[in-house]
């Protein structure tokens, strides 16, 4: 049994973690993670906005604050591993002959538990706001779709047509009138292809007989890529097309100089 | 265990001319396959109908049969059915025959054998994985080319599709068999005390059955090659050419390969231990490559039944993925895909479990949590089998279920952070010894990290409505498969170089290479992450011009991989044909590998081992 009155060799958890704080290895250690934290959160923040395409629908917003949300959950995940990595480094050994033997340790319970808590709540926080979202998403759809126009999407090697049944258009090039809610009807007319209007932040396969749905609500003006996000054969990557999001008026008009009527 | 004690004498064979067994090789087994192979084509090909479908199917047919007929044919000319053919009459090989097949003192000659020495498959899994990535990677050196520049007028679109294909294909079968095949063969039985495998002879049919995958793949190019990429997706590969039967059988023949290496690797680990080696007591490594196979048992049948069901689809006519006739294309997706997911932590947890190796060697310190880490690996493995379908978020196969797939793929973040917390525990008041092995546990801890947490982006399903069929997934992938797996691999292979070849690896090369390779991979795969993110979808040909930057950006980088690949293959053979003699241990590990002398003896050990703790006990005692 230990003295009493000697609080250097049965220290109380407090003065443990103190003592531990003090050490110069988990000094470095913390400023690098604190460094790399900080790095990932705004770098992580800066790369999804300034690379990614403009923002025309609520569903390519919310992707994008996942993303930069994500990278935030990630980042201090990246500051453990990184710091340790880093002092490790800084203080390894060169030269020809192995080191001296370090400390055995086998295991510390604490910082297992203490890791394996930490690890399993930022995945939980990842999981849950990706729920969240996708449930927002899906309730917004709910929502929207009984006054939504339909679109139907064909992909066919390697062209992809839209039919607007309302209106009583089909077009190569997807127009879409601002503020109202569309659901894309998708199918395909050999192998699989995969509808990709690359700014409204949705995408589907398109399957043969078999028809998907995908809906969003256009909110910005602008012009959209449609691509095709799915190896389908020789000219996969030529199978893309022009679109644009058009005030309703410009819509209307072009539908009319398609030769259809209005919905 | 008789055979193994015949195999301790060294008695001269008696007469070694009366065997069959002396007289093939690889070159008998070529005449032999190439015979059968031809003649199944001479005698199925007379077939001619004015119906074009009928002729396409028939055709087929011939194909696909000569290609199956080829390598059992090789199989036959090597003389890998001897063995069962006298068990079928009621006998089996002598004990001389045996020990030739072992080939005891065959120098070079057995490595182009039917040989059962562990240690023999073990090089040719290496030679064959160099074969393999060299071709895999020349690839992407072409594809890289390509798109540098907008336009896409280096290749054209269908040579370019079936690079992508084949890239694919080539380098997913060296990736599964990069760590398992060399150093699960060389290094894994000696790391347990064995003498050899459980099975050796059908160690030498899995490598010899793989290498009849290899020319079978390479006739991809001579037959149109194949437009499908490697997921190889229905109906497209229904549609597809003559070169797809080549993709169906070598899938055939892999499959074949792995589930008899599985199935061997697992009853070595379980049943040939040293004396004392339990269950704590194996090294991480074993362990890793043993889930790895297990793994890999119950994946790649289906894999198979999937491509076996293509091959009828395009043979016969049935019509299992073809929508036009009550198939189902997202019936392949699945069968594809619950083989594909639990096959990419096939190739990563021996990576992996190399670095894990690998970690306590050069920091002179004990492996954190061995416990832990067996947990994160069979954390991962568990896991695996029950996240195929995050691949097919958009497939519109079933929206509802997105959420409890995305669900099940995240939490795999949990145990692979234990994996990370025990290389981070062992690295932890240790002083690394920098050589280059231990420069590839960093390089893992950040592209890991890397293609972690890119990871979770994926895995979300409002995130992956735009990243998915991008080139992000591409770089993704890359960071776990290439900059975490082979990176292992490659670490892997400088540590065994001194026990496999007797000479150490040159060093100079080794840091050369190192540097070339791991920061050329941070610059090609920044910018095929830009470029996902600014929207360019994966296996194009051509691209919008608003991509330029981000392409050009990562062929600069993929030239910079490519060269420092190049230099480390000089390394390899530099090292081995004029590199420093090896002495027997000279990293100062304490696995049982390293206590015994090169060349490896027949069986490994003189007396076998007797051990009486884990290979991990290294570092002062703790104040």
């Amino acid at each position: 049994m230990s003295d009493h009155n000697a609080p250097d060799l049965n220290p109380t958890p407090g003065e443990r973690f103190t003592h531990f704080l003090k050490r110069k290895d988990v000094l470095e250690t913390l400023g690098w993670a604190v460094f790399y934290t900080a790095g990932f959160v705004v770098l992580g923040g800066k790369f999804y906005t300034k690379w990614m395409p403009a923002m025309m629908s609520t569903d390519m917003r919310s992707i994008e604050r996942l993303m930069v949300i994500f990278t935030w959950i990630g980042a201090p995940v990246c500051g453990f591993v990184l710091s340790i990595a880093t002092y490790t480094f800084r203080h390894g050994t060169r030269g020809d002959t192995p080191p001296e033997d370090g400390p055995a340790i086998r295991t510390n319970k604490l910082s297992i538990a203490l890791f394996g808590v930490a690890s399993s709540i930022l995945a939980l926080v990842a999981i849950l706001y990706g729920l969240v979202e996708l449930n927002s998403a899906s309730a917004a759809a709910a929502k929207d779709a009984p006054n939504a126009m339909v679109v139907e999407v064909t992909g066919s090697q390697w062209v992809w047509s839209f039919n607007y049944p309302a209106q009583g258009v089909t077009s190569n090039e997807l127009m879409l009138p601002i503020n109202k809610p569309v659901i894309f009807k998708i199918v395909s007319e050999d192998v699989n292809h995969s509808f990709w209007p690359v700014q409204l932040g949705v995408k589907a396969d398109a399957n043969r007989l078999q028809t998907t749905e995908v809906q969003t609500t256009p909110d910005r003006l602008g012009a959209i890529d449609v691509k095709c996000a799915e190896l389908c054969g020789l000219y996969h990557a030529y199978m893309e097309t022009n679109g644009a999001v058009l005030s309703t008026t410009d819509f209307n008009n072009w539908v009319t100089a398609q030769g259809g009527h209005q919905a | 265990m008789t055979t193994l004690d015949s195999r301790v004498s060294s008695r001269p064979i008696p007469n070694p001319q009366k065997s069959l067994i002396t007289k093939l090789n690889a070159g008998t087994g070529l005449i032999v396959g190439l015979i059968f192979a031809l003649g199944t084509y001479y005698l199925l090909n007379n077939h001619s109908s004015d119906d074009a479908t009928v002729n396409f199917q028939h055709y087929n047919r011939t194909l696909f049969a000569s290609m199956i007929m080829w390598s059992v044919g090789f199989m036959l000319g090597i003389g890998a059915f001897i063995g069962p053919w006298r068990w079928l009459i009621g006998k089996d090989l002598s004990a001389e025959e045996q020990l030739y097949m072992a080939g005891d003192g065959q120098g070079i000659k057995r490595y182009f054998k039917y040989c059962t020495d562990h240690k023999v498959v073990g090089i040719q899994y290496l030679w064959g994985v160099i074969v393999l990535l060299g071709v895999g990677g020349t690839m992407a050196m072409m594809i890289r080319t390509n798109l540098a520049m907008p336009g896409g007028h280096f290749i054209t679109a269908s040579v370019y599709n079936s690079l992508v294909g084949l890239h694919g294909i080539t380098m997913i079968i060296a990736m599964i068999i990069v760590a398992t095949g060399p150093f699960g063969n060389f290094i894994m039985p000696i790391m347990i005390g064995a003498a050899d495998m459980a099975f050796p002879r059908l160690n030498a049919l899995s490598w010899w059955v793989l290498f009849t995958a290899i020319p079978v793949l390479c006739s991809a190019w001579f037959l149109g090659g194949i437009p499908t990429g490697w997921t190889a997706y229905a109906p497209l590969s229904i549609q597809a050419g003559p070169g797809m039967n080549s993709f169906l059988a070598t899938i055939v023949i892999f499959a074949v390969s792995t589930a008899v290496a599985g199935a061997n690797i697992t009853a070595t680990v379980v049943a040939m231990r040293a004396k004392g080696m339990s269950w704590n007591r194996v090294p991480i490594f074993v362990v890793g490559a043993t889930i790895s196979v297990a793994l890999a048992i119950p994946a790649f049948p289906t894999f198979m039944l999937a491509m076996i069901q293509t091959v009828l689809d395009r043979t016969f006519g049935t019509t299992f993925f073809d929508a036009n006739f009550g198939g189902s294309g997202w019936l392949y997706a699945h069968l594809f895909w619950i083989m594909g997911h639990p096959e990419v932590y096939v190739i990563l947890i021996p990576g992996v479990a190399v670095l894990m190796e690998i970690v306590p060697v050069f920091v002179r310190k004990p492996l954190f949590s061995y416990t832990a880490a067996i947990v994160g690996f069979a954390g991962i493995a568990g896991l695996s089998v029950l996240v195929w379908a995050h691949h097919m978020y958009m497939s519109g196969w079933m929206p509802m279920l997105n959420g409890p797939f995305m669900v099940t793929t995240e939490m795999i973040s949990i145990p692979t952070g234990l994996i990370f917390l025990v290389i981070l525990g062992t690295l932890w008041k240790g002083k690394p010894w920098l050589k280059m092995p231990m420069l590839c546990v960093y390089a893992f801890l950040w592209n890991m990290l890397v293609g972690g947490i890119t990871g979770i982006y994926l895995s979300d399903v409002p995130a992956d409505n735009y990243l998915h069929g991008s080139m992000y997934v591409t770089a993704h992938f890359h960071y776990t498969l290439m900059g975490s797996a082979l990176t292992g691999a490659v670490a892997g292979l400088v540590y065994w170089f001194p026990k496999m070849t007797g000479r150490m690896f040159n060093e100079r090369a080794s840091y050369a290479a190192f540097w070339l390779i791991q920061i050329g991979f941070q610059v090609l795969y920044l910018g095929m992450f830009t470029a996902g993110a600014e929207g360019q979808p994966r296996r194009v040909v051509d691209y919008a011009d608003t991509f330029h930057v981000s392409n050009m950006v990562s062929t600069a980088g993929a030239y910079a991989v490519g060269l420092g690949f190049i230099i480390l293959l000089w390394g390899v053979i530099h090292s081995w044909r004029h590199g420093k003699n090896a002495p027997m241990n000279p990293w100062g590990a304490k696995s049982l590998e390293w206590t015994v002398p090169y060349p490896v003896p027949l069986v490994n050990f003189d007396t076998p081992p007797v051990v009486t703790s884990d290979p991990y006990g290294y570092g002062k005692a703790v104040k």
